[in-house]
């Protein structure tokens, strides 16, 4: 790798990006101006509202009121206190004309057990009407006070006494810094994340789709530098550009609403703002916008890297951004907090730390989480990307294959394989299948959903594969496992049982498990016959998820990629079809594992025993939890004092060399 | 000295094919995936001061033959080489790259730039200093005749001024290869001449020039030496004289149109 010829790349990307007017429109004019513009007219449409509600008056009537002078008076009255005016008219049919919007609302009264019960009138779907009940409602009630009063009175008490026994108030003991940092840390976020996106966006179409458009890809490769030092300098170009239309953003979005400020606050006086003490908050986001810039440089390079043309990769990117800047909101919600969990996870950490920062919570232990978080994936992006742009398919784009259901039939050819474009689409199908079909027949049917359920998990590879007429053979790994097959079948299930165990356990102590309903759902279902339970509960898992995952998955990731890739990407998808964030990792370790049983011994159905085997054992001990521990209740309660730490050392040891009893059992013949 | 050793490409490409369905009625199309050799296993060497012409009809594989010679796409099977000053060889293609001037349809300008400043970044990343790429821009200029356009942006220029700046792009290293894909298509005659004459005067000064084409003319008077390929094979090699002399014919054109038949038939 050669810095200098990086140096000199990157300078030609950076002059080539800047002589282009559409790029120093989205980066430079749109944020200069977007924030002055958003402002006149934020000021522009509130004293427009404000100036019309202050003119307007309501009409209200009071029908059949025997004390509707008296009320009127408190009205009038208390004006100014009620804040609007309002205009009492005579109506002989009040119904009516409040559907005619001639009324705004009315009052009714009748007698009900001695007192008077009074009724208002309005249509809850017009504002205006909803105002104007508002007011009645607060006149009412001033009403009430008074009659109260006189009651008092009349019967000589002290009012004081019974009306007014105790006061009370609300304060804010919030300062005004405080209030507005938390209103521009669920802001700030949204703004930062929305502008880097957009920043970044149209530079990284232009090096990439546009490259290629343009035909200067090929000029590229005829230069002495390695695809790597290439792209290098095209992530750096792009990601400097994104830096600065962020920086520039934020520059615009402070000057801005720092203007507004300082003119308001000289005709508010309690709008004066120690505007220094947002200076610390301000400086750890820039320096997290700039990290997270670089991670959506990347992200957005990955994806249009495989685009043809610049209406491609804009198709390819919107969804992608749309992600990201709805992850954005995630500011905006109340009860998620930055935790070591949410920490990790990509975008939200970004705007749950700038929250935290505007309302001046410095966690630096968590900060440096969310830092390393972002450089860690850009990274890995980065890596990503270098690889695929390594790859001639992509550079000199022959293309992906397309996904082949969308084809008829009778045009598929006998025997051949799904690509990674079908199975995007099955797993779309998949997700989309289990969160319509699948709950509202586990909600409706209970137990039976359970099994209609199994049964699409089952059918929907298993039909994809019949329409493309592929091999099934070959893609489900048919073949029959032999006794080595079933003998490592055993060893992974009993290697992969200790391991997951220990891993359960060590899980456990970081992540709270929140899924309490479910566990109830889980123990509704286990009152079923224990036979049924094993059905659809072990059987049909065993058969549907492997011939979906271990099948389907696994057969495309292991014609399309290196064996190891294709483990641990079917090992994560399982993972991540279980839509738990705590079986996660369990579920993502099992998965792999059944992939290499797979993967050694070449058929599917040693991947089911041990898939069955699994589940089986997890329903028994569920189920029979209490006759275990009256019988062996040594085994069931472990409890080793303070050992625990050996006993976690020894099952992993146990697994392991299970595992690897398991994979020399599978071992291939020369 | 450039040299290729048993090369071949494979791509897998998806072909439409019609078939009669089950009634024997009615044209069906389907589309069916295959491995497809591009190249197949072609050994060729050119030394200095010689002009190697690639001949072929369209999709004969002649473009990836040249992308794999000028190691911009790494081939399936075989390698290239190529001889340096002391009488080694190098194969590691960065360092190849560094020697080998290429040009292509496919190898288009930055059209924001102006071709000087296009000719310092090129300098810069094939490390020259700052005097002698100045240097060697001025001699480019005054070579390709330039100079009243060598400041615009690439963007403005003609087509036969743009071709110009491609071939200033390939020499700014002076390298001792060129492998030229199709220079001359869709040029008027002066564009197309000035580039002819351009190989001309490389081979005498003693560069290894490949190039493919589809003027036979042009090839017969400029080429040493002629490769004739058609699906991804070598059908003839030799001096054109021989070609002609082999299918008795008078001219390149006629002997290519002999060969071509000749291919068909078997």
């Amino acid at each position: 790798m050669s810095t200098k010829r990086i140096k000199s790349l990157f300078k030609r990307e950076l002059t080539d990006i800047f002589r282009d007017k559409k790029t120093l429109i989205m980066m430079v004019l749109v944020p200069l101006l977007l924030y002055p513009l958003l402002i006149v007219a934020m000021t522009l449409i509130t004293s427009a509202v404000m100036s019309d509600q202050e003119e307007k008056i309501y009409k209200a009537a009071f029908y059949q009121v025997e004390e509707a002078e008296r009320i009127q008076d408190v009205l009038k009255e208390h004006e100014e206190e009620l804040s609007y005016k309002l205009k009492i008219v005579e109506s002989e049919n009040p119904e009516n004309a409040l559907v005619e919007k001639e009324l705004n609302a009315y009052v009714t009264a009748e007698e009900k057990e001695g007192r008077v019960f009074y009724s208002i009138h309005y249509l809850s779907a017009e504002t205006d009407s909803v105002t104007a009940a508002d007011v009645l409602y607060d006149g009412l009630e001033l009403f009430r006070e008074e009659l109260r009063k006189e009651a008092v009175e009349d019967s000589g008490l002290d009012e004081n006494v019974v009306l007014y026994p105790i006061n009370y108030e609300k304060t804010d003991m919030s300062s005004k810094e405080e209030s507005m940092g938390s209103m521009l840390g669920s802001i700030i976020p949204f703004l930062m994340i929305t502008s880097i996106c957009l920043g970044a966006m149209y530079p990284a179409i232009d090096v990439t789709a546009g490259e290629r458009e343009r035909g200067t890809l090929e000029t590229l490769l005829t230069l002495p530098v390695t695809n790597f030092e290439l792209i290098m300098s095209k992530f750096l170009a792009v990601s400097v550009i994104a830096c600065t239309s962020a920086f520039l953003n934020i520059l615009s979005m402070m000057a801005a609403f720092g203007f507004m400020f300082v003119f308001f606050a000289e005709s508010v006086q309690n709008l004066s703002f120690d505007f220094a003490t947002f200076v610390p908050a301000t400086l750890f986001s820039i320096v997290i916008m700039l990290v997270f810039a670089l991670l959506v440089t990347a992200v957005c390079m990955c994806v249009c890297i495989f685009a043809k043309s610049f209406k491609e990769a804009n198709n390819y990117i919107t969804p992608v951004l749309l992600v990201f800047m709805f992850s954005s909101y995630a500011g905006m919600l109340p009860d998620l907090k930055l935790t070591a969990a949410t920490a990790a996870v990509p975008v939200i950490n970004v705007t749950l730390l700038i929250k935290d920062l505007f309302s001046f919570q410095y966690n630096y232990g968590l900060f440096a989480v969310v830092l390393f978080c972002n450089v860690a994936y850009s990274l890995l992006t980065v890596m990503v990307l270098g690889r695929i742009y390594n790859s001639e398919s992509v550079l000199f784009a022959e293309g992906f294959t397309s996904v082949k259901i969308f084809h008829k039939r009778s045009e598929m050819k006998q025997g051949q394989l799904p690509g990674y474009g079908d199975l995007l689409l099955l797993l779309c199908i998949l997700i989309l299948g289990i969160f319509y079909v699948g709950s509202f027949a586990t909600v409706k049917l209970g137990f039976a959903g359970v099994f209609v359920q199994q049964l699409l998990i089952l059918l929907l590879p298993v039909g994809y594969g019949w329409y493309v007429k592929t091999d099934f053979k070959k893609l489900f790994s048919l073949k029959a496992p032999g006794v080595k097959g079933v003998l490592s079948a055993l060893c992974f299930f009993v290697g992969g049982f200790c391991l997951n165990l220990v891993l359960s356990s060590v899980l456990s102590m970081f992540l709270k498990d929140s899924s309490e309903s479910l566990q109830k759902q889980f123990d509704v279902l286990l009152q079923a016959p224990f036979p049924a339970v094993v059905i659809v509960m072990a059987v049909l898992p065993a058969i549907g998820e492997e011939l979906m995952f271990r099948g389907f998955t696994f057969g495309i990731m292991k014609v399309k990629t290196k064996p190891a890739a294709a483990v641990l990407m079917t090992g994560f998808i399982f993972g991540c079809y279980h839509f738990s964030l705590v079986k996660l990792i369990p579920t993502a370790f099992l998965g792999c594992l059944l992939a290499v049983l797979v993967y050694r011994t070449g058929s599917i159905f040693p991947a089911m025993l041990m898939h069955f085997a699994n589940n089986f054992v997890s329903l028994f001990v569920s189920k029979y939890q209490e006759q275990l521990e009256d019988r062996f209740p040594a085994l069931m309660n472990l409890n080793f004092g303070g050992s625990q730490v050996l006993v976690f050392a020894g099952m992993v040891v146990v697994g392991a060399a299970f595992l690897g009893l398991g994979v020399w059992i599978s071992r291939k013949k020369e | 000295m450039l040299k290729a050793e048993h090369l071949s490409k494979v791509f897998i490409r998806t072909k439409l094919e019609e078939e009669k369905d089950k009634k024997g009625k009615g044209l069906k199309k389907k589309s069916v995936k295959e491995e497809f050799y591009a190249v197949k296993d072609i050994s060729l060497e050119v030394g200095s001061g010689e002009i190697l012409g690639i001949l072929g009809p369209n999709g004969a594989g002649k473009t990836t033959l040249l992308r794999m010679l000028g190691t911009l796409m790494e081939p399936t099977d075989g390698r290239v080489v190529m001889g340096d000053a002391q009488g080694g060889l190098i194969e590691e293609p960065v360092e190849m790259k560094k020697n080998i001037g290429y040009l292509s349809g496919n190898t288009k300008l930055y059209h924001r730039l102006s071709t000087r400043e296009m000719l310092k970044m090129l300098g810069d990343i094939y490390n020259l200093s700052k005097e002698e790429c100045e240097k060697r821009i001025e001699e480019i200029f005054k070579v390709l005749d330039m100079k009243d356009f060598g400041d615009n942006r690439i963007e403005k220029l003609s087509t036969g001024q743009t071709q110009r700046a491609s071939i200033a792009r390939c020499l700014i290293h002076d390298p001792d290869i060129y492998i030229f894909d199709e220079p001359t298509l869709g040029l008027d005659i002066l564009s197309a001449d000035a580039i002819v004459n351009f190989m001309k005067e490389q081979k005498k000064l003693g560069k290894t020039v490949l190039y493919s084409t589809h003027y036979l003319e042009e090839a017969q008077f400029l080429c040493d030496r002629i490769l004739m390929i058609y699906k991804g094979g070598v059908l003839k090699e030799g001096t054109p004289a021989k070609i002609m002399e082999e299918t008795k014919t008078e001219n390149l054109r006629d002997a290519f149109h002999v060969i071509m038949e000749g291919a068909d038939e078997a």
